[in-house]
């Protein structure tokens, strides 16, 4: 299959319309003693260009699995992911390439601990992006401006507080100039005062039109900027739908109960 | 006493240099073998890391002494051209082997410690394995790496001492040379062996007490 090279705006085909399209995915883990840990149990989706799409679940429903696929950290055993015209899941997909285009963030920040905040952002553009020292420094410091850290640049993350050091890990990712940010409950390891921080970056960002595929427990986030919730069972999508609709009347019995347990 | 001990100080100072270079030998082909091994077994295949682990747990588990009798007097016995060592040579592949089995162990440990959610970040920007290798383990894991290598480097300058057995005119050789023909000084003599070891440890003493003070743990907790 070949891809145009360009596309018009006015090109409403589905491959441009959808960043992502994940079609019938698998993924088994082995754990202790060779048992079988079915992660994802073949699971669709498609995410839309400019879409928030919130993932919600119990823990252990496959939300971390399904989303560290989507840039190819985790290899799925059969099944077919397409990320903005690439397969992730042919081998011959230059991995790199496309995570270049896809920024995640973490649960534990995963910072370069021996770097700065100002060289976590630089590092990745000069090594990856080829950028010139001078204008990674230039790009490193608008995006700790744009996160609120600007006087922060020269501190270590042992020396910044949860909520800091992740929004130091968001302007690393967005530096890259992603088309699709994946987060990973990046407010689950902070402080309680530091969340709203986050949560009010990811929502400017979302409101700038950002793709974003978001696994939280914050319903709060959930609410106010996702444009649809898809609710995880048993490593498949159980229920999708608008954030109004799933929070007042949820379908599926298993969607229910999640409710009952964080509301 | 002091003109004879004058008279000696050649001899014992030709088993110095012996001594250095045999140890700067080893020490370096070591590091470079152990390091090697040690990456290898942190971030290689399973099968590599089984295989490399018996050979180092070979090498760690016999003594110096009984290495140095293989690599001298065994591994000539195979009659493979390239196993033929002479008694220098036999000292620094000894050495090597030796050390490259702790080094290794030490390297492996570093890059373990150093936590894998950030090799998670690195490849998540789009860094290649080799690029999160050289730019995200590898500075860290040195910081680590430093005072423990320290400790076996002066380990090995010690342990170059065993090596007379098979000839090697090092330090200890020297003097026992010496002692042979002036046994009424023995005691001189080896106050003078001791203090020429002690001066050839004492700044990899001082460079691990630095090392230790200045990356102890800095920036690196998980
Ligand atoms: N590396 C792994 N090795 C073995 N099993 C794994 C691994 N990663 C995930 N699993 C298992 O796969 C299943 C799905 O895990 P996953 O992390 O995707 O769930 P989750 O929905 O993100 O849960 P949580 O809300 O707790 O983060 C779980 O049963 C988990 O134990
Ligand atoms: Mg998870």
């Amino acid at each position: 299959m070949s891809e145009p090279a360009t596309k018009s705006p006015g090109d409403t085909s589905a491959e441009s319309r959808d960043i992502i399209r994940v079609e019938n995915v698998h993924k088994v883990f082995r754990g202790a003693k060779d048992h079988r840990i079915v992660a994802l149990a073949g699971v669709s989706e498609v995410v839309a260009r400019g879409e928030v799409l919130v993932l919600l679940g119990q823990s252990g429903s496959g939300k971390s699995t399904l989303l560290r696929s989507l840039n190819g950290l985790e290899a799925v055993d059969s099944g077919r992911i397409v990320v903005d015209g690439r397969d992730v899941t042919d081998r011959k997909t230059d991995l790199n390439a496309l995570r270049e285009e896809v920024g995640m963030v973490f649960q534990n920040f995963n910072l370069f601990k021996h770097k700065t905040a100002l060289e976590n952002i630089t590092l990745p553009l000069e090594v990856v992006r080829r950028t010139s020292r001078q204008e990674a420094r230039e790009r490193a410091e608008r995006m700790l401006a744009r996160v609120g850290l600007a006087d922060w640049a020269g501190s270590y993350p042992s020396q910044l507080s949860g909520g800091q050091q992740q929004r130091v890990a968001i302007a690393r990712s967005l530096a890259m100039e992603p088309k699709v940010m994946l987060f990973d409950e990046v407010t689950s390891a902070l402080d309680p005062e530091t969340v709203g921080g986050v949560l009010r970056l990811m929502e400017e960002l979302a409101g700038e039109g950002m793709t974003m595929v978001v696994v939280t427990h914050e319903i709060g986030f959930a609410k106010r900027a996702a444009h649809r919730i898809a609710f995880m069972d048993q490593g498949q999508v159980v229920e999708r739908g608008d954030p109004q609709g799933f929070f007042a009347a949820p379908q599926s019995e298993r969607a229910q109960q999640f409710l009952e347990q964080i509301l | 006493m002091l003109d004879a001990l004058q008279q000696h100080m050649p001899f014992l100072l030709a088993g110095l240099w012996m001594t250095v270079q045999v140890t700067l030998l080893g020490i370096c082909f070591g590091t470079l073998f152990g390091t090697l091994v040690g990456i290898a077994r942190a971030l290689g295949p399973r099968p590599a890391f089984w295989i490399l682990g018996a050979y180092i747990h070979l090498w760690r588990g016999t003594p110096f002494l009984c290495q140095i009798y293989i690599v001298y007097f065994v591994l000539p016995q195979t009659g493979i051209a390239w196993l033929q060592f002479d008694s220098f040579q036999a000292s620094v592949v000894a050495l090597t082997i030796y050390s490259s089995s702790y080094i290794a162990e030490i390297v492996r440990a570093a890059i373990n410690a150093v936590p894998r959610g950030q090799v998670e970040g690195a490849r998540s920007v789009g860094m290649t394995s080799g690029q999160t290798l050289r730019y995200v383990i590898a500075p860290q894991a040195l910081r680590m790496v430093l005072p423990p290598l320290g400790g076996v480097y002066v380990i090995m300058v010690k342990v170059t001492a065993v090596l007379s057995v098979i000839g090697t005119t090092e330090l200890v050789r020297q003097a026992n040379l010496v002692i042979q023909r002036d046994p009424a000084n023995i005691m001189p003599i080896f106050l003078v062996v001791a203090g020429l070891y002690f001066v050839f440890c004492y700044p990899m003493l001082l460079l691990t007490q630095w090392a230790e003070r200045r990356y102890g743990g800095l920036h690196l907790e998980a």
